[in-house]
């Protein structure tokens, strides 16, 4: 089944494909500063991927699925390689970092079963949201005596906010035949 | 001979070459290094395995049959890996060579799909052969030898990233002090990688360290309760830190409450030279048996209603272990008999430490502090009392695992005229432990020497404390303490007693310092 999509929304667009909602997003770029100096450092980055389906903005939550990525870039193809998480893994190597990105996104999706009759009758909001878990070293066993300056450390820590993750939200959506 | 070698063929590109995985690769990349061909030699055939030909396109595979019979060429054969990659994107590609009798060469190329190998689906770049293994941000002889042996076993290996990771693990443990990070970069020739092994130091090992927080909330059974806390703000080479003490006994002679405020620089342009700056304001109440025995003994410098402090020093750090300080201590004491007369308690500040921890395997660590401190009161600060103190500590922590001992030993003396606030007590909640100071020295002495050795399993610990603090002029009398309860870092609970006291009176302590 093959719906007539995509539909355009601001950054979002997505489309049916077989029985799975797939999404694209511009502008995701994930794979830009301290990312991307770490990948060509020869080191691997994992990147957790929420696809969330609302009823409106900011809305409850129709359908959502998680799926995480690990991606390293061959120092010697000069090209990325990533690999989906979890019990069917699935890998591909020689991309952009451009194409890399597009790959992890289009392998997040939600089965239109999910969606249930709302998605197909009522508008639907799409919000995709990645995250870059901190993969920094824990302190080591002299640095465990608590103190107040570590609590304020920790609680003023900067958070790096655009290279650790993002959220696009977008919508109206609508399945129609 | 030939028909051996036909079999053996068969064997090697039976079935389970089919789904060859990339470690059956680096097995194959091992025998096959063992004769290496040289460009030229002709092909005797060409293999494809783990991809069936007919999943190439028509290109390459015309572009494979036609090698057979043509001379070796590796950046060729490297070409069709690339491009069998590029065809197939879930795959990687290697060629792998066996010489024959007759001189000529078998080309093998070995696919294997990633998503099928761990290391693969970690880092892509573990499919090359490891060229060299360097660590960097300490000197290589900083690494134990056996664990250097190891790094340098992954030369000519394909990565393997858990052993990597593992390494990396272990060149933590053997240096607490510093975080490690694996860098891989090219090595000389294509297909070869570089595996660095970066330390980069952690917070514990600046050469200048802040001051230690000062917070605590302590009760003792024979004393009653104690608090301090220190409110530090800024960043890592800069802060400032506000103070509040409340009815702070367990320091001092003295029973103080005030507010105090440090300025401190570790970096001033160097991480070698750091600054300090600390007013303090405190007001004093005094214990009665401490105005008994000011009151009987003359000699001692009269008690003071409030004590106004300011404290600059310089640090400089000429190795990361060893610290000098110098600067000044300038204190105004308004009397408690006749304010607002006061006295000017100013000295100048010299002080040496020396802190160390050596890491012998993964989980023993050992640390050594040591201090001398000089105070000595000078004309040119105009100060009212004349007097030098000097005072030592060494402290020695040793820990494995859950297990943690502890031994302290220190020792002070006093010349002159010093303020109440610099003479020497024993009898709180870290010094002499089950013994009460107003009952040992309630006016404090110009003499201590004190120790203690300190065992703990995970919180549960046992101590046992011996010291003596006296008037040059008096009697020294050594005691000793033992006890035992909940012992932390950043709390306690004990029951501690004397062990040469006229009669047993149990101590209760508890509290947190953080």
């Amino acid at each position: 089944m093959t719906l007539p999509l995509p539909l355009r929304a601001q950054t979002l667009t997505v489309r049916a494909v077989s029985d799975a909602l797939h999404v694209r997003a511009s502008g995701l770029g994930f794979i830009a500063g301290p990312v991307l100096e770490r990948l060509q450092d020869g080191r691997s980055v994992r990147v957790d991927f929420d696809l969330v389906v609302l009823e409106k903005p900011n809305g409850a939550t129709i359908t959502r699925t998680q799926q995480s990525f690990n991606l390293s870039f061959d120092l010697w193809e000069q090209r990325f390689a990533v690999t989906r998480i979890g019990p069917m893994p699935r890998s591909i190597s020689h991309l952009t970092s451009r194409a890399a990105e597009d790959w992890c996104l289009d392998n997040v999706t939600v089965p239109l079963a999910s969606l249930g009759r709302t998605a197909r009758d009522t508008p639907f909001w799409v919000r995709v949201e990645y995250r870059i878990p901190d993969r920094s070293t824990t302190a080591g066993p002299d640095d465990s005596t608590f103190t107040l300056q570590t609590l304020i450390d920790v609680l003023s820590r900067r958070r790096d906010d655009e290279n650790r993750g993002k959220s696009v939200e977008a919508g109206p959506f609508r399945l129609s035949n | 001979m030939r028909l051996l070698s036909l079999l053996l063929l068969i064997l090697v590109l039976a079935a389970p070459w089919q789904t060859a995985h990339a470690q059956d690769i680096d097995a194959q990349a091992t025998r096959a290094q063992d004769i290496e061909p040289r460009d030229g030699t002709i092909i005797e055939s060409v293999d494809l395995s783990g991809l069936s030909r007919d999943s190439l396109s028509p290109g390459l595979r015309r572009e494979l049959d036609a090698l057979t019979g043509e001379p070796l060429s590796r950046s060729r054969l490297n070409e069709i890996a690339a491009r069998t990659e590029e065809e197939h994107p879930d795959v990687v590609a290697a060629v792998r060579y066996v010489m024959r009798p007759d001189g000529q060469v078998r080309v093998i190329v070995l696919v294997a799909r990633i998503s099928d190998d761990g290391s693969l689906v970690e880092n892509i770049n573990t499919r090359y052969v490891v060229e060299s293994v360097e660590i960097q941000g300490v000197p290589e002889t900083d690494v134990s030898r056996s664990l250097r042996d190891r790094l340098q076993a992954l030369v000519g290996q394909r990565l393997d990233h858990d052993e990597a990771d593992e390494l990396a693990r272990l060149l933590e443990a053997e240096r607490p002090g510093y975080s490690v990070e694996r860098r891989i970069s090219r090595g000389s020739e294509r297909g070869r990688i570089r595996v660095v092994f970066e330390f980069s130091e952690k917070e514990g090992t600046r050469w200048i360290p802040f001051a230690p927080s000062r917070s605590k909330f302590v009760y003792h059974s024979e004393q009653g309760w104690s608090g301090a806390l220190d409110i530090p703000m800024g960043g890592r080479n800069h802060r400032v830190t506000a103070g509040f003490s409340f009815s702070n006994n367990d320091d001092l002679i003295e029973e103080y409450s005030g507010v105090r405020v440090a300025f401190e620089s570790r970096k001033l342009a160097t991480d070698r030279l750091g600054a300090r700056i600390e007013i303090a304001r405190f007001n004093n109440t005094w214990r009665e048996p401490t105005l008994f025995a000011l009151a009987a003994d003359p000699t001692i410098p009269e008690p003071y209603r409030t004590r106004l402090t300011v404290e600059p020093s310089v640090t400089f750090a000429p190795t990361p272990y060893v610290r000098v300080t110098g600067g000044v201590s300038l204190s105004e004491l308004e009397s408690l008999m006749q304010p607002p007369a006061s006295q000017n308690a100013n000295a100048v500040v010299t002080r040496i430490d020396y802190d160390q921890r050596w890491y012998q395997a993964s989980d023993v660590t050992q640390r050594v502090e040591a201090s001398y401190e000089l105070r000595t009161s000078a004309e040119a600060l105009e100060s009212d009392l004349s007097y030098r103190r000097h005072l030592g500590s060494l402290r020695y922590r040793y820990s494995q695992r859950h297990n943690t001992v502890f031994a302290n030993v220190a020792f002070g003396g006093i010349t002159g005229d010093a303020p109440l606030f610099e003479r020497f007590t024993l009898g709180d909640s870290a010094t002499l432990r089950g013994w009460n100071k107003f009952d040992i020295a309630p006016a404090g002495g110009d003499r201590v020497f004190n120790s203690s050795l300190e065992y703990r399993y995970r919180f549960v610990g046992a101590f046992l404390d011996g010291g003596s603090v006296w008037n040059h002029n008096g009697e020294m009398r050594f005691r000793m303490s033992s006890g035992f309860g909940l012992q932390g870092d950043n709390g306690f609970l004990t029951l501690a007693f004397p062990l040469n006291a006229d009669d047993l009176n149990i101590t209760f302590t508890m509290g947190v310092r953080f």
